[in-house]
């Protein structure tokens, strides 16, 4: 037996202790008084994050717009002021002052 | 326990213990763990470090089993030796080891002896020289004459090429038989 194999011969048969006849019966004991994590995959979460939501019909949302706009609208008063008809007036002279040059 | 689905491949049972199966998990435990507490044994050379490092590692995997993806991992065993090797690795981080003897007083003092006391020092030999191995070099060592696996399969644990996983074994062993030299 040369050098290299007798190097391997010794890698081979390396001292070693073996395990408890128990560790694996051990080890399924233990695992029995622990909780698994919840596995989700991603798609069902995205999918029950979804099922969360639930969309009134069209109808009701048509509605619901209609009557939100119109409160707000009726809710909103007119701007009336003296400063708000003199911006307007100022639009007016600058418009017509653009036309001008043209 | 009987080993139960011993026709079912690691593949099958990991996805029955992702469903919470305890059954599979027991089949996957005993069809496992003398490997892996081998290797685990080789790291630390210590009986109870090993099995509680292999305890953890399962324990790990039962508790998460998400952690197993079989679409980024090939082979079950190939991705939980690495669980292993970390593990081993983490330990012996934090639990330095003692420091080893000058392996040189061991070799001086060798006496003509009987079989059995030459080859108890040639033991003692070897496991000093081959843990005073880079890192690396004593992982590849491991999982190619001990643990008996092919070098393809060693290199994919330790995420290498086959070239370079085959050189780590060679400088391994040049180094040996230096340190070996009395013995080989």
């Amino acid at each position: 037996m040369n050098r290299d194999e007798k190097l391997d011969h010794l890698l081979r048969s390396r001292r070693f202790e073996s395990a408890s006849a128990d560790l694996a019966q051990r080890i399924i004991m233990k695992a029995r008084t622990l909780p698994q994590a919840p596995n989700i995959p991603f798609w069902d979460s995205m999918r029950q994050l979804f099922a969360e939501f639930h969309l009134p019909k069209p109808g009701y949302v048509l509605a619901s717009a209609l009557m939100l706009g119109l409160v707000i609208g009726l809710s909103t008063p007119q701007d009336r002021s003296p400063l708000a008809e003199e911006s307007s007036a100022s639009v007016q002279s600058f418009l017509a002052a653009d036309e001008t040059l043209l | 326990m009987p080993a139960a689905w011993p026709d079912k491949d690691d593949h099958e049972l990991l996805e029955r213990i992702q469903d919470g199966n305890g059954q599979a998990f027991a089949a996957l435990v005993e069809r496992h763990t003398d490997r892996f507490y081998r290797l685990a044994y080789r790291y630390l050379q210590s009986k109870e470090a090993a099995e509680d490092v292999v305890q953890d590692a399962f324990l790990k995997l039962w508790e998460n089993p998400a952690l197993w993806q079989p679409q980024r991992n090939s082979k079950f065993t190939t991705w939980f030796y690495r669980v292993v090797v970390n593990l081993c690795l983490d330990l012996r981080k934090r639990k330095r080891p003692a420091v080893l003897e000058d392996e040189t007083s061991i070799i001086d003092e060798r006496q003509p002896a009987d079989e059995m006391m030459i080859r108890a020092q040639e033991q003692d030999a070897l496991e000093k020289a081959i843990g005073s191995l880079p890192e690396r070099q004593r992982t590849a060592l491991n999982l190619c004459f001990d643990l008996g696996l092919t070098n393809q399969e060693a290199a994919e644990i330790m995420g290498l090429r086959l070239k370079a996983l085959q050189s780590l074994i060679m400088r391994a062993k040049t180094t040996l038989k230096e340190r070996m030299k009395d013995y080989l």
